[in-house]
């Protein structure tokens, strides 16, 4: 729900992500996190809800 | 006192001079708010309102301002402050709202205590104020010795007459700006335009339809503190949203606090608040002066009618109506002056 | 509707009388024609007070949860919206059953008061309101008009899913036809087809309008908690600051933190000073919840089990 919110506001789809991982789920782990990197370069830096206070 | 005309069809013109010189603050309308934002010119400008969502109060005490930055380079803290104020232009506030700001000069520009940040932009800021041509339901600045035509506190009164504006200069600031412009500001014709705008001062006076006798009202304020008037349905409505606060011309209540932007960086902020937040009064120790809704709604309507007046002897109210207005429950400052106005006389 | 009023105030003064109330909540005449404001009764006298018609726009149920210890029960006005709050309110353990007595009115739909006042005299007072079907006719004393509910109505009237109340002990009034809507997701599936930067760019420009005064978060009947998030300063969540990323993320979180319990009443969108249309934003949300979990406006009926509070193995899983 809250992933369509953010889409919805104007975040990339993607850039948040929620996995249910357990504890002895490593590989699972890996190959996610190895994946949301990759897609998070892919996307660029983030511009919404930046902190611009100089 | 000196005045001026200005050509209504030279006004696009003077507001793009005005924003290549100044920032020109004017009011712009976003959808269906109007609100006072810097323009790059006239195009920008929307000047068809009675008046603005937002009061123009920002351009002296916005909303956020940082008041510096800090480093801490190990043995000692380092602090930047910001640029000092720019010269900037207000365009186009309505005579209730300078009146508003004119009030909050003495809490800024005290005695004893000046406050750097509003007083930078108040001296670096010409006000070019715009009478009113309508009355809306929810005004009543004469109350409070206003009115739609008062050109009290602007440096330059601008008053549409036909096609032409009615322009007094106030003060040598305004005087300074209208020679600075002189091929838009003529001398001539001024004289007639006076007796025009004293007849639609006149005209929109018996616009009002809301009565509001202040009458007894301060002198009942401040012999009683404790009222069962307070206790009444308006501490039960109130939502204590901080909706009549932000839209209020003469609130001036504020945070501050530290933001860090790492760990040795960060800057101080001052922003508005509310003196309707519970957390408002919350002391450290967890003591609350103000616990309960009734405190608080109390306090408003204190400050408003009686404490800026003792403090600074000016009114805490112009009677602009952005409160009744907007205040999602129809708490109506009218209603509470002429109910406080019969408890005085039933006293 | 004068009917409905009286009705209203004799029901009201019963109430009070036979001592089964110790307060009676509802609207009052405001101070501008087309306005009401809450009222707060406690003596059989004051039903006077009472009205009823296209102006009451408050959902009453928001002060339910201030009365939840004072002594004796409290009765609250409730229109059909209103009554998914107190619904959702209950089924929250808010305030108990035995406490309230609800004095529901099916509404035929309210009236954006500003828009009224701009064609009425200013000043003039009201005499009498109708429900004419497609329109209300609004009596003054200084003349009558017209208004077609199409043009005036607030937004949320006009695709309204329960004029008739859902909970009510003392039911005032005619029960309403109920309409159904195919396209009451308009607005959110329109939004949803624009692509990011466009959607981003819009939100960007509501929320940078924000002044963060919560009046959404106070009027809203179905926020309670006794410390809101953002209100502490320990941590910090938001600050005082109103840049555009502190905005959108207190409008996102709060969408969020009353998810599967907000009952779409509209009164966030309704009270913003900035005209920032939060309900948009609440109404994605319910979009997505009958997506998801199939699951009806909260409070639309007593008992509903919170989709996003309870877990059934036919959920949804993408993230699994």
């Amino acid at each position: 729900m809250l992933k369509r919110l953010l889409e919805y506001v104007g975040f990339e789809p993607g850039r948040f992500q929620a996995r249910w991982i357990s504890g002895s789920e490593g590989a699972k782990f890996t190959t996610t996190i190895k994946d949301m990197t990759e897609k998070i370069k892919s996307l660029g830096p983030n511009k919404k809800m930046r902190d611009d206070i100089v | 006192m000196e005045a001026r005309v200005v050509n209504k069809g030279q006004l696009p013109e003077l507001l793009d001079k005005l924003a290549k010189d100044y920032d020109l603050i004017a009011p712009v309308q976003e959808e269906t708010v109007v609100l006072f934002r810097k323009i790059s010119g006239a195009a920008d400008a929307f000047l068809e309102y009675t008046n603005s969502d937002v009061s123009p109060k920002g351009c002296f005490l916005p909303q956020n301002e940082k008041t510096f930055n800090y480093t801490y380079t190990g043995d000692s803290i380092e602090i930047n402050k910001p640029e000092g104020a720019q010269k900037a232009v207000l365009f186009g506030a309505r005579p209730c709202d300078i009146k508003a700001i004119t009030t909050l000069d003495p809490v800024f520009e005290g005695e004893k205590f000046g406050d750097e940040y509003y007083s930078g932009k108040r001296e670096n800021t010409v006000i070019i104020g715009l009478s009113c041509t309508k009355v809306l339901s929810t005004c009543f600045c004469y109350a409070f010795e206003g009115g739609p035509c008062d050109g009290t506190g602007s440096d330059l009164l601008f008053t549409e007459i036909g096609d032409k504006y009615y322009v007094e200069v106030n003060t040598e600031k305004g005087k300074a700006l209208a020679d600075a412009y002189s091929q838009i500001f003529s001398s001539q014709g001024a004289e007639q335009l006076a007796k025009d705008k004293e007849e639609l001062a006149k005209k929109l006076a018996g616009e009002f339809v809301r009565k509001v006798d202040l009458t007894g009202v301060k002198e009942l304020l401040d012999n009683n503190f404790e009222l069962p008037y307070w206790n009444g349905d308006d501490q039960k409505k109130c939502l204590g949203c901080g909706t009549c606060t932000y839209v209020c011309p003469t609130c001036h209540c504020f945070d501050i606090f530290d933001y860090p932007t790492g760990d040795f960086t960060g800057a101080r902020l001052r922003c508005w608040d509310s003196c309707m937040y519970p957390e408002y009064t919350l002391m450290a120790g967890g003591h609350n002066p103000r616990p309960t809704r009734k405190e608080r709604v109390r306090n408003r309507f204190m400050h408003k009618l009686k404490y800026h007046l003792d403090r600074y002897n000016m009114v805490g109210c112009v009677g602009c109506g952005r409160c009744v207005r907007k205040c999602p429950v129809n708490i109506d400052i009218t209603k509470i002056i002429n109910d406080l106005k019969e408890v005085a006389q039933n006293a | 509707m004068m009917d409905v009023i009286q009705q209203l105030r004799e029901q009201a003064k019963k109430l009070l009388e036979e001592k089964k109330v110790t307060l009676v909540i509802g609207f009052g005449q405001g101070t501008e024609l087309a306005r009401t404001t809450p009222v707060f009764i406690d003596s059989p006298e004051g039903v006077s007070a009472l009205t009823w018609g296209p102006f009451c726009a408050n959902n009453l149920a928001k002060y339910l949860t201030d009365y939840k210890n004072a002594e004796g029960n409290v009765a609250v006005v409730v229109k059909g919206c209103d009554a998914r709050s107190v619904i959702r309110l209950l089924d929250d353990n808010q305030i108990s059953r035995d406490k309230v007595v609800v004095i529901g009115v099916p509404c035929p739909g309210q009236l954006e008061w500003q828009k009224v006042a701009a064609e009425v005299k200013p000043g003039a007072s009201l005499k009498e309101t109708a429900d004419n079907g497609e329109s209300f006719s609004v009596k003054t004393d200084a003349g009558d008009y017209s208004f077609n509910k199409k043009d005036y109505m607030l937004h949320r009237c006009l695709v309204c899913e329960n004029p008739n109340p859902v909970i009510s002990d003392i039911t005032i009034g005619k029960e309403l036809p109920v309409k159904t809507y195919e396209e009451r997701f308009a607005e959110v599936s329109e939004l949803e087809q624009k692509s990011t930067e466009d959607k981003s760019a819009y939100w960007d420009k509501q929320f940078s309008r924000c002044l963060r005064c919560y009046a959404c978060r106070n009027v809203c009947s179905v926020c309670t908690c006794q410390i809101c998030v953002f209100d502490q300063m320990l941590p910090m969540w938001v600050s005082k600051r109103t840049n555009l990323s502190e905005n959108t993320m207190f409008h996102i979180t709060r969408a969020f933190h009353v998810a599967g319990r907000c009952v779409d009443c509209g009164e966030c969108d309704r009270v913003c000073p900035m005209d920032i249309p939060l309900r948009k934003l609440n109404q994605k949300i319910h979009k997505d919840l009958g997506d998801l979990f199939d699951s009806p406006t909260p409070g639309s009926k007593p008992g509903i089990p919170s989709a996003l509070g309870e877990f059934s193995p036919g959920d949804p899983e993408e993230f699994m």
